[in-house]
């Protein structure tokens, strides 16, 4: 099966690998801090914050898509401010499949986040204070540590989601081989092209192999961080 | 030396205090639910309260028509909490050291190894908190505290979360921490036990005011002052060593009056504190003959306090200081008591618990 | 009377006398045919009483549904390749395929005010791209797509311009790119340009630069509907292709073949 496996479709791995992983990265601080907010701020606006996080989640992706473009587009406000400002584009770019991807999975990484900052009792916060530690430190040394297993279930969560992000994708910066292309969009493109059949089947392995060993690792991980932050003898 | 005015609508009552903290161990004293965890948090910063005005050597941390209020982090205040509440995810060495980084440099700090000797826990420094008992994670968390180079110490009940033999094995520490470090320490309590062994001060608190404030002896042996109730009543002596007995039982003598006690394992010479409860006095009018109990103390009737229902709370002043006795009003009519009436305030030897003889630290 | 308002009378009355009867249709139409089938539908709607349903897709993914299964009655597809596939899995009723409409291929700009672009032997629409994309519906399976290819590569202009394609799903996705601005250029039907306000047409394919355009339609052999064969007979009726015309196809098929 390797043998039949032609550029193009190595081209689809990798770019698919940089999209999510970009994705993932840059939205991890962020996803971070909103579900932290969410979690324990109370402030005007807070229930808009959540609607607006978890927007994409029920919105059809293709909406978010047509979204995206509008804002993030050459000629949208965003994309063209942040072009002439600073030369960054999404339009027809990775960089636009990696914000597709971000924003797609951003609800279900905060959700994770906010999950697992709800665990940490609060009173251990309110210990770290008495101690002489002001909030930022309180949440460095101790929420931080605490919250690191659901850190990472949440980021392996937006990576697979990212991984398999097709309908804002397609939709905000069509299929361009190479920029594009991700694997979600060139199985679509092989599903429909004639004879693609073949084509779409090894792409799906190479989707199922790679989320397979996504969950792995993150398993893994989590394990280990899990039994030092429960306090045991690691 | 800590100086708190509050005041802050509970559910049920008004709390209305103001009271002074000095050096030595306070015991803010009262029932579950008279507003004692709400005064310490109060002052730790935790909670606003609703006007107030509090003063930590001489620096304001909370003063509500200035619209001051340090947070947390700012005020240097130690808490230790009952339920310990140690970093998981750090080793007790970590625990210990996390306050001491955030502490000014110029402030006094303890020395580490000093901290560990004294609470006995250079075993425990490499372990997680997940991994000790109760007794342990309390012992840590006042070293953290104290660690933390802070200007005032705070205990909400620490020891309520332990057993009868571990609150014995963790007194001792206070009293150390009580002894040997100058922080002063503010502790609150509904036992009178923990009062009896540790306060130097009192400040006595029910339904959201303050009965009384002093030192131990002086709020202990005020009658009227109940606020545990009367069943948990009890004044302090204080007495020194004179020598052990080979039938197991040890001498005290306190203001020349001798004292015998169920052996206490402190050196011939040692100063010592007794909390007599008050339902363990008995008092008779004349020198009583032929009684089994060892402890006779003359005195004369300092004052009378009836109580709700068949009983009365009398304060009798001795040579060895003063000592509550709750008997029957009954009792008090037959026996025709009142104030300067000489009688003598009888005492079990056996009655005494061990819990209730600490070591010294004022009590007058 | 004709035929078709005679079976058009008759089905009034039938409807009127058992209205619990009112049939269903349900349509998968190329999407270049939005505009117009969407009149239509409510045209035969009125006209016979019946409900029409149709959906639009790219015709490469209308046809893989189909062939999947999905529960079409009729379908128009926008190049006879994705029709014969249909036809290769025994899925067309047989008899009912016929030639419907034809239509031009044109080069859109997004600016009102875009040059006209010569068609000659000097055309370098890559030059013209600069950094911009060219939109276009997917050059391998969408017909408005292949058939774009086709001409550029019969213009010599397929080699410098494919790394500038952008391939949306499908030729309507490809013309809301050129009116957004988003692409400065696009390739789609005379039809969809003169549907949509915001782009304006800088050239038309000549005829011969690529494969006759012509949208087959046919009735599906597992349909249950009893109204395809009315149905199909409409979309060569008079009233049909008026509509069609006005957007700008060219009606192959009349209601006397």
């Amino acid at each position: 099966m390797i043998d039949g496996v032609t550029p193009a479709e190595w081209e689809a791995v990798r770019l698919s690998l940089r999209v999510a992983t970009t994705a993932t990265l840059v939205s991890l601080p962020l996803g971070v801090v909103v579900a932290y907010a969410l979690a324990r701020w109370r402030f005007p606006g807070r229930e808009l914050l959540n609607i607006a996080v978890h927007l994409p989640l029920i919105m059809p992706p293709v909406v978010t898509g047509y979204l995206l473009l509008l804002a993030f587009g050459t000629q949208g406000p965003i994309g063209g401010l942040l072009d002439r400002a600073f030369g960054v584009t999404f339009a027809f770019r990775w960089t636009g499949a990696a914000l597709a991807s971000g924003v797609m999975a951003f609800p279900f990484l905060v959700r994770a986040v906010r999950l697992s900052i709800e665990a940490v009792d609060p009173k251990l916060e309110q210990a770290a204070a008495t101690l002489g530690a002001a909030r930022p430190w309180v949440f460095l040394t101790v929420t931080l540590p605490l919250i690191v297993p659901g850190v990472i279930a949440g980021t392996v969560l937006a990576f697979a989601k990212g991984m398999g992000e097709f309908g804002a994708t397609i939709t905000f910066v069509s299929n361009i081989p190479g920029q594009t292309q991700t694997i979600p969009l060139a199985i679509d493109l092989a599903l429909e092209t004639p004879g693609g059949a073949a084509r779409a089947a090894r792409l799906a392995v190479f989707s199922i192999i790679l989320a397979a060993l996504a969950l792995a690792l993150s398993e893994w991980v989590s394990r280990r961080v899990a039994a030092r932050v429960g306090g045991r003898d690691a | 030396m800590l100086e708190v005015t509050l005041k802050q609508e509970l559910p049920g009552f008004t709390l209305d205090v103001s009271f002074e903290v000095p050096t030595g161990l306070t015991v803010l004293f009262g029932r579950s639910g008279a507003g004692k965890t709400s005064i310490v948090n109060a002052v730790a910063g935790l909670s606003r309260p609703q006007a107030g005005r509090i003063v930590a050597d001489g620096r304001v941390l909370l003063d509500t028509d200035a619209g001051t209020c340090l947070p947390p982090h700012r005020r240097r205040i130690g808490y230790i909490f009952q339920e310990g509440r140690l970093f998981p995810h750090m080793t007790v060495r970590r625990n210990l050291a996390y306050g001491a980084r955030f502490a000014p440099r110029d402030a006094p700090r303890e020395d580490m190894g000093r901290v560990v000797e004294m609470l006995a826990i250079g075993d425990l420094l490499d372990r997680r908190p997940g991994a000790l008992s109760g007794g342990e994670k309390q012992r840590v968390a006042i070293g953290r505290a104290l660690l933390a180079a802070p200007r005032l110490i705070l205990a909400d009940e620490p020891l309520a979360a332990l057993d009868e033999e571990r609150k014995g094995e963790i007194l001792p520490y206070f009293e150390r921490l009580r002894d040997e470090v100058q922080v002063p320490i503010l502790y609150v309590s509904h036992a009178a036990s923990e009062v009896g062994r540790l306060a130097t001060s009192v400040v006595a608190l029910a339904d959201g005011k303050v009965l009384r404030q002093g030192s131990a002896a002086e709020v202990l042996g005020d009658p009227a002052v109940l606020p545990a109730g009367a069943r948990e009543a009890g004044a302090i002596l204080a007495a020194r060593v004179v020598r052990h007995h080979a039938d197991g039982l040890t001498e005290l003598e306190a203001g020349g009056v001798p004292l015998f006690l169920p052996r206490i394992g402190r050196a011939s010479g040692a100063p010592v504190r007794l909390r007599i409860a008050a339902h363990d006095v008995i008092l008779s009018r004349d020198l009583p003959r032929g009684l089994s109990a060892l402890n006779i103390l003359p005195g004369t009737v300092a004052a009378l306090r009836p109580g709700a229902g068949p009983g009365v709370m009398v304060a009798v002043d001795t040579p060895a200081g003063r000592v509550l006795a709750r008997i029957t009003e009954r009792s008090a009519r037959a026996l025709d008591l009142a104030e300067g009436a000489a009688l003598h305030a009888i005492v079990k030897t056996v009655s005494v618990a061990p819990g209730d003889v600490g070591g010294s630290g004022a009590a007058a | 009377m004709t035929p078709a308002a005679l079976s058009g009378a008759a089905a009034i009355a039938l409807s009127l006398a058992a209205p619990a009867a009112a049939e269903e249709i349900t349509v998968f139409a190329a999407s270049s045919l939005t505009n117009a089938m969407t009149e239509i539908e409510a045209g035969f709607e009125a006209a016979t009483g019946h409900a029409v349903t149709v959906a639009f897709a790219g015709s490469s993914a209308l046809a893989r549904q189909i062939r999947q299964g999905a529960p079409a009655d009729v379908f128009i597809s926008a190049n006879p390749d994705w029709m014969d596939a249909v036809a290769a899995d025994g899925l067309l009723a047989p008899g009912t395929r016929v030639d419907l409409l034809s239509n031009a291929l044109v080069l859109i700009a997004a600016k009102a005010d875009a040059a006209p672009v010569e068609f000659g032997p000097d055309m370098d629409l890559s030059a013209l791209l600069g950094n911009g994309r060219l939109a276009m519906a997917l050059v391998e399976a969408v017909p408005a797509g292949t058939y774009g290819k086709a001409a550029l590569t019969s213009l010599d202009q397929w080699e410098a311009v494919a790394p500038k394609v952008a391939q949306a799903k499908n030729v309507r996705a490809a013309l809301a790119l050129v009116a957004l601005g988003e692409a400065p250029y696009g390739i789609v039907y005379a039809t969809d340009a003169r549907a949509e306000g915001a782009v304006s047409v800088v050239g038309h394919f000549p005829a011969d630069s690529h494969p006759p355009i012509t949208y087959p339609a046919a009735a599906l052999a597992r349909s249950e509907s009893s109204l395809t064969g009315d149905f199909l007979a409409y979309l060569r009726g008079p009233a049909a292709r008026a509509l069609f015309e006005a957007e700008g196809f060219t009606a192959l098929a009349s209601a006397d073949d």
